[in-house]
């Protein structure tokens, strides 16, 4: 466990430091490298892009999800192991690949900007997150509920807004929690899908690290993680956390 | 509207965007990249085939998974073990800890060990200062820095799924076991284990297929001098603009992850029958 949390809290601490270059332990305190953090140019662009796909991604990846959670999750038809298996399969082939072959298609082919592949990009690779937790917040849920407000007379989008989203609610809270979080640190995917002024946080820190050595890229990491942790708390109060890993 | 009407309409915009945005390029890609001159991805695969540097790299990405997962199993099991052992108040808590760096960008996990491994890093230090040897030890850019960083990458993953399959587990039959007279040993090894296993393999699949394809860590971590697959396609596709070979290494990256997802559930499929 000291393994796992250590390295982080290093992290943490640096991002601290008073010091000119990375080390451990640092010499001193100091906030100035959260203040160059904050201000740098191309760390902020990385911040509203990151935001601006995870929060685009996210939301398409539960439109389009969410039916099809309820396609297989509600209706029993031949094949429906094949569309499940279909919706995992971006989680399975290597990220890398998915957005060299993207950045082939969409922006060598199609000369889709960078913004628009990022967005369908992630959208992909959220979706099965989208089905499998959606789906699996359905499961747990009686069918039942949905056929008796049927039977009293409610149409089928009238029971979807009142019934089934409602029960549906932790599922999709938390798969937005995990789509959100998954897209906004997404490295291989974003990496060749860059544009002008488009590339997302992850990048950027990735690019800052590659060519300099300073406790900046630390400071930003110990704001992402106090985001994150942020983040987290809320969904367990709002869902409880157990719920989200058990499937 | 009539029950196959609606099953169409949810589940055909999902459908389009995967066929748009994913199957379509991806095979396309593969096999005839169009930014290439000539796309002859096949051809260009036989050569690499045989390019001993390519096959070193492949050979590394292997081991180096091999590896992490090993360790990953050896380190995440019994912690998994633990914590379903635990007070069931406390397991919630712990795992949360365990599962939780899994929240975090592969930049910021392994921008840590740069730290730890550096040439002014906590081990160098540590090294110095104890007066075994008087030059930092060249930690970073070699396989033990891959392996390190990989590991704490993946073992989130694998002691998340082992506690699944282990949550499961009544732990009144082990004490069953030790009631009829079994060692804890034995009623370790004849009753948890089998239980746990399909768990297990799960993650050990997936901690594989990730340290396969993982190229944030390569990246930092390797250098240069230490090529795996995923960083492999990146100097073709970024640096050298070979698409042709780019897209020939996908295609080794895919068949391989390929290949162990359907080992993997061959032998699960085993084990559930056994």
């Amino acid at each position: 466990m000291v393994f796992l949390l250590g390295p982080i809290l290093l992290v943490v601490a640096i991002g601290f430091s008073s010091g000119d270059t990375v080390e451990f332990p640092p010499p001193g305190f100091s906030l100035r490298w959260f203040d160059q953090a904050l201000s740098n140019a191309s760390f902020q662009q990385g911040l509203l892009t990151s935001l601006l796909v995870a929060a685009g991604a996210t939301l398409f990846a539960l439109v389009l999800g969410i039916p099809v959670a309820l396609a297989v999750q509600r209706h029993t038809f031949r094949g429906h192991k094949v569309v499940e298996t279909l919706f995992l399969s971006p989680a399975i082939v290597p990220e890398l690949v998915v957005g060299f072959a993207l950045f082939q298609q969409l922006m060598v082919t199609m000369r889709i900007t960078a913004l628009g592949a990022l967005l369908i990009g992630h959208t992909v690779l959220l979706l099965p997150y989208a089905v499998r937790v959606t789906g699996a917040s359905l499961a747990l849920s009686d069918p039942a509920l949905e056929e008796a407000a049927r039977g009293l007379g409610a149409g089928p989008l009238r029971t979807f807004f009142a019934i089934t989203l409602p029960v549906m609610a932790p599922g999709i809270v938390s798969a937005a929690v995990l789509s959100f979080l998954t897209s906004f640190n997404n490295v291989p995917l974003s990496l060749l899908l860059k544009g002008p002024g488009i590339s997302t946080l992850p990048v950027e820190m990735l690019n800052y690290v590659q060519f300099s050595y300073d406790p900046v890229v630390a400071a930003v990491s110990t704001l992402l993680l106090a985001a994150t942790v942020g983040a987290a708390l809320l969904t367990e109060r709002l869902v409880g956390f157990n719920k989200v890993f058990s499937r | 509207m009539s029950r196959k009407a609606t099953l169409g309409l949810l589940l055909t915009p999902g459908l389009a965007l995967l066929a748009f945005g994913f199957a379509f390029p991806f095979v396309v890609t593969l096999f005839a990249p169009p930014a290439a001159d000539h796309p002859d991805v096949l051809g260009k695969l036989g050569t690499m085939l045989t390019d001993s540097y390519v096959l070193g790299v492949l050979a590394r990405t292997v081991r180096v998974a091999v590896t992490v997962t090993l360790v990953c199993l050896v380190f995440g099991f019994p912690t998994a073990y633990l914590i379903a052992r635990a007070p069931k108040n406390r397991q919630g808590l712990l795992l949360a800890l365990a599962v939780f760096p899994l929240l975090l960008s592969t930049v910021v996990r392994t921008f840590a060990w740069l730290v730890i491994l550096g040439r002014n890093g906590l081990i160098s230090d540590a090294v110095l200062a104890t007066g075994l040897t008087d030059r930092p030890p060249e930690l970073l850019y070699t396989e033990f820095a891959l392996v390190a960083g990989l590991t704490q990458l993946f073992m989130p993953l694998m002691i998340l799924t082992s506690y699944s399959s282990l949550s499961h587990i009544d732990p009144g039959l082990e004490d069953a076991a030790r009631g009829l007279g079994a060692s804890p040993g034995r009623a370790f090894r004849q009753i948890v284990l089998p239980l746990a296993l399909p768990g297990v393999l799960v993650g050990a699949t997936l901690v594989f297929a990730g340290a396969v394809t993982a190229f944030t860590t390569p990246l930092l971590l390797g250098g240069s001098r230490n090529r795996t697959l995923a960083t492999l396609l990146y100097d073709y596709a970024n640096v050298k603009l070979d698409w042709g070979g780019a897209s020939a290494v996908a295609l080794i990256m895919t068949v391989l992850v390929l290949v162990v997802g359907w080992a993997s559930g061959k032998i699960s499929a085993k084990v559930a029958t056994s």
